[in-house]
């Protein structure tokens, strides 16, 4: 084939042609769709009981129900707190140790896989418990029985005054159709989701997203849009364009400092949707390595560190940390309630003063591993130019984060940061971070106490397995502040900040409620769209 | 000639298998926890251990490296460790798109790279072919990612006139989701094959038998494409073969920036969740078509040049 010119310009023009046909369609706008796009490349699962891709439970959240829930955009931050969803009451045994639901009826499937009983829920906590994601928390789940087809009761091994939280409002116990489980099968279950939310499943494509629309049958207020997608978009500035764009409505934000201003600046209209307190960002302490063994040091570089300067660094995501909650979550500390000599005031003199007391005048270098995810590095970055004056020389060597992950569980870091999402329950924290039997391993076998705290030093088991057996809340309130005194004492974890979860929103989308709190994944049953 | 292709086919099949090898072992080097990555930093050592022992990581390498091999025969490459899906489905997902995109950038390079090469090499010092020159170079050294950025902020955000993200569905619709991306990686295919037609054609039209063509007076677009441009294809065709291997690779930021589902966005996500089975099929798949193409081009050359036949 030979080209001439005019060959050239008849191409030229079919590309001008092309270009013309997309005038207007791209930026289209369905005022009954909710698009939000979520910062990962491919949704994993719609199965929640096996979500493990954060981004994934904004789909689940809208197709699958609890038997309880607190309000929409918060927390509870004590069993009071919860809300009937699928069940309409529930009462505690004195023991802590038997949970008895009564269920909603009438509650439909979606698909037409009929009405929601007792012996769905039987079959949802009993799978978990065997298969799942969440067999850690429901080891503790020792049967569920159902007496009738509306009335359920849980037995667990040990007490749990804060069952409702700790496993009642999990992912792993939403209510998923034991009909369509056994039907579909569990392969292909794991993307083809059968619940009883106010959206029901129209479309899981692997490479887009997940489509939902209406829950006509839906037992509550039905959904006010029709229909949303969950897209997902790894890459920041494509998730960017796309809101900027107008083509979809919420993105999930980039947790860095500057970031939000940035998007505030390129259109100050759009609206910040922030789950206070978000990650808890932590600081584990090798009491395994020199100096970080003496205590002294311990104390010197929690007064070199100004954990109001980190958290106004990440503004408006940051926030501050009393010991290792926050103060308006359980057990309730606040700084002025600690005793002075635990409250730690930013003091670069005095940490100075306790270096060379520890016999450090000159100051201590030493190697931290850091992952070069954002929250992370800017993070440890704000910690390394803080504690520099003080006489803490530490050299950050930044990396991938999945390889970070991995050195920090085989026991290579000195100062570890950890950023994790918790409820308000102030144990689950604990045993993840402390518990001597999450003590880090070598060869990677170990768990998230990368301080070895309970091992090289005496810890908090003995107060924590206290907590975890209570029988009444007070009592379970009264050791979480012990443990958290006692790790002040210590120092093996220091609480560096929270950070927020964060969704920007086109303000042409009304979430219809404040989002203050809550997981990293909110309803959208609520929300208009002008 | 059938014995030539089967020759050459031969020597695919010790390359495929150094690739396969390379990359397993590198993955294994390299620092990173599968498990880990897959449940997240707070999961337990318990659920971590199960993870393990249901996908295969707690064997020995060397089982697990001919578990791989074994696979690989009979057309398995396992599963995709974060979603369980068979990785053979996800490469059959996501290759249509890559294939789509490469083609589409080679069309555009082609169409209109060598047309402005030959503009170029017909109007040697003048404006056309300084035009040209300063074209390729620009071309040359600007990054896929960044031209990519500058054209959806341009046309897609601002003007409004393509879809930010995404491939579309219905076939209208996949057509523009794929300009912007295609044009992104076809503006270096053109400057790389206009500067190398421009090239080529000059100095064929320096040689004796155009100057014969000419005085035997030949119209001058008949010395051009009849004489000039298709001597000039020999280094044409084995830099389009240079170019579509380039194009495939190039994909995978094209792909990263415009948000399109591809064998490249699968792989670089694969790679930071250390999905191992993932990796090793996308690999394979990209190797596998390096050694197509060079095959192909093999067989140009056959066709373009019957000195290679004789050969």
């Amino acid at each position: 084939m030979s080209l001439n010119r005019r060959n050239f310009m008849e191409l030229a023009a079919a590309s001008t042609a092309l270009t013309a046909f997309g005038l207007g369609a791209a930026n289209a706008q369905d005022d009954d769709t909710i698009r939000i796009a979520l910062a990962a490349n491919h949704p994993r699962h719609s199965d929640p009981n096996q979500t493990t891709q954060g981004p994934d439970n904004w789909a689940t959240e809208q197709m699958y129900e609890q038997l309880v829930r607190p309000d929409d955009g918060r927390f509870a931050l004590t069993p009071e707190e919860y809300l009937p969803v699928l069940a309409t009451e529930w009462t505690m045994s004195e023991d802590a140790k038997t949970w008895t639901f009564k269920l909603r009826e009438g509650v439909q499937f979606h698909r037409g896989y009929g009405e929601m009983t007792s012996e769905d829920v039987v079959f949802t906590f009993l799978k978990a418990k065997d298969f799942g994601t969440g067999r850690v928390i429901f080891a503790n789940v020792a049967d569920a029985v159902a007496n009738g087809p509306y009335e359920v009761a849980i037995t667990l091994h040990q007490p749990d005054v804060n069952f409702l939280g700790t496993t009642v409002f999990s992912l792993n116990a939403n209510i998923v159709s034991k009909k369509a489980y056994e039907e579909i099968a569990v392969e292909k279950f794991t993307t083809d989701a059968v619940g009883t939310g106010p959206y029901e499943l129209v479309r899981y494509d692997a490479e887009g997203g997940v489509y939902l629309k209406r829950f006509e049958d839906y037992w509550g207020e039905k959904a006010k849009v029709g229909n949303v997608e969950c897209l997902y978009i790894a890459d920041t500035t494509a998730r960017t364009l796309a809101l900027v764009s107008g083509q979809v409505d919420m993105i999930e934000a980039v947790r860095a400092p500057g970031w939000i201003d940035s998007i505030l600046q390129r259109d100050p209209n759009m609206l910040i949707d922030m789950t206070v307190p978000g990650s808890f960002n932590t600081l584990h302490v090798n009491l395994n390595r020199a100096p970080f063994d003496n205590l002294l040091v311990r104390q010197a570089l929690m007064h070199a560190i100004d954990r109001e300067v980190v958290a106004q660094a990440l503004a408006p995501m940051g926030g501050m940390l009393v010991g290792l909650q926050p103060s308006f979550f359980p057990p309730g500390l606040k700084t002025e309630d600690l005793p002075e000599e635990l409250q730690y005031p930013y003091d670069p003199e005095k940490s100075r003063a306790l270096l060379a007391e520890a016999g450090f005048p000159d100051g201590v270098s030493f190697d931290a591993l850091c992952s070069q995810r954002e929250d992370y590095s800017s993070t440890m970055l704000i910690v390394q130019e803080l504690i520099r004056p003080a006489g803490f020389n530490m050299n950050l060597i930044i990396g991938d984060h999945t390889a970070y992950h991995a050195d920090n569980r085989s026991d290579k870091n000195t100062l570890a940061m950890h950023a994790s999402s918790y409820p308000p329950i102030p144990t689950q924290i604990y045993i993840q971070q402390l518990y001597s039997k999450a003590e880090v391993k070598a060869d990677g076998t170990g768990g998230g106490n990368y301080s070895h705290y309970g091992v090289t030093i005496p810890g908090v088991d003995d107060l924590l397995e206290q907590a975890l057996s209570a029988t009444d809340y007070d009592t379970y309130l009264d050791l979480c502040r012990q443990i958290e005194l006692q790790v002040l004492r210590d120092l093996p974890l220091i609480g560096l900040s929270t950070l927020s979860y964060t969704i920007v929103r086109n303000p042409r989308l009304d979430l219809g409620y404040e989002v203050e709190s809550g997981y990293a994944r909110w309803r959208l049953h609520r929300a208009t769209k002008a | 000639m059938a014995r030539y292709l089967l020759l050459r086919l031969g020597d695919a099949i010790p390359t495929l298998f150094l690739v396969l090898t390379l990359v397993f072992i590198a993955m294994r080097i390299l620092p990173g926890d599968p498990a880990l990555a897959a449940l997240g930093d707070g999961a337990l050592p318990e659920q971590l251990a199960d993870f393990r022992e249901r996908m295969g990581l707690n064997v020995p390498l060397w089982q697990q490296y001919f578990n791989f091999l074994g696979g690989v025969l009979t057309l398995d490459f396992g599963r995709s460790l974060l979603t369980n899906t068979p990785v053979l489905q996800l490469i059959g997902q996501n290759l249509p798109y890559t294939i789509e995109l490469t083609l589409a950038a080679m069309l555009m390079g082609i169409v209109a790279g060598i047309p402005l090469g030959v503009m170029a090499a017909t109007n040697r010092n003048k404006a056309p072919d300084g035009g040209m020159r300063i074209f390729s170079l620009i071309g040359y050294a600007i990054p896929d990612f960044f031209l990519g950025a500058i054209l959806l902020i341009t046309f897609a955000l601002n003007l409004g006139w393509f879809p930010i993200n995404g491939a579309g569905s219905d076939f209208v619709s996949r057509l523009h989701h794929l300009f912007l991306p295609a044009l992104t990686l076809a503006f270096v295919k053109a400057a790389f094959l206009g500067r190398l037609t421009r090239t080529s054609l000059l100095e064929v039209l320096g040689k004796d038998y155009v100057r014969t063509a000419r005085a035997k007076g030949a119209k001058e677009n008949r010395v051009i494409y009849k004489h000039g441009l298709r001597n000039a294809m020999l280094p044409i065709s084995t830099g389009l073969g240079l170019s579509l291997l380039s194009t495939l690779s190039g994909s995978v930021a094209v792909e990263l920036v415009f948000n399109r589902p591809g064998i490249g966005r699968l792989l670089i996500d694969a790679i930071a969740q250390r999905d191992y089975a993932v990796i090793q099929g996308g690999v394979l798949v990209f190797a596998g078509f390096v050694v197509l193409i060079n095959l192909l081009m093999d067989l140009v050359y056959v066709v373009v040049d019957p000195r290679v036949r004789v050969k």
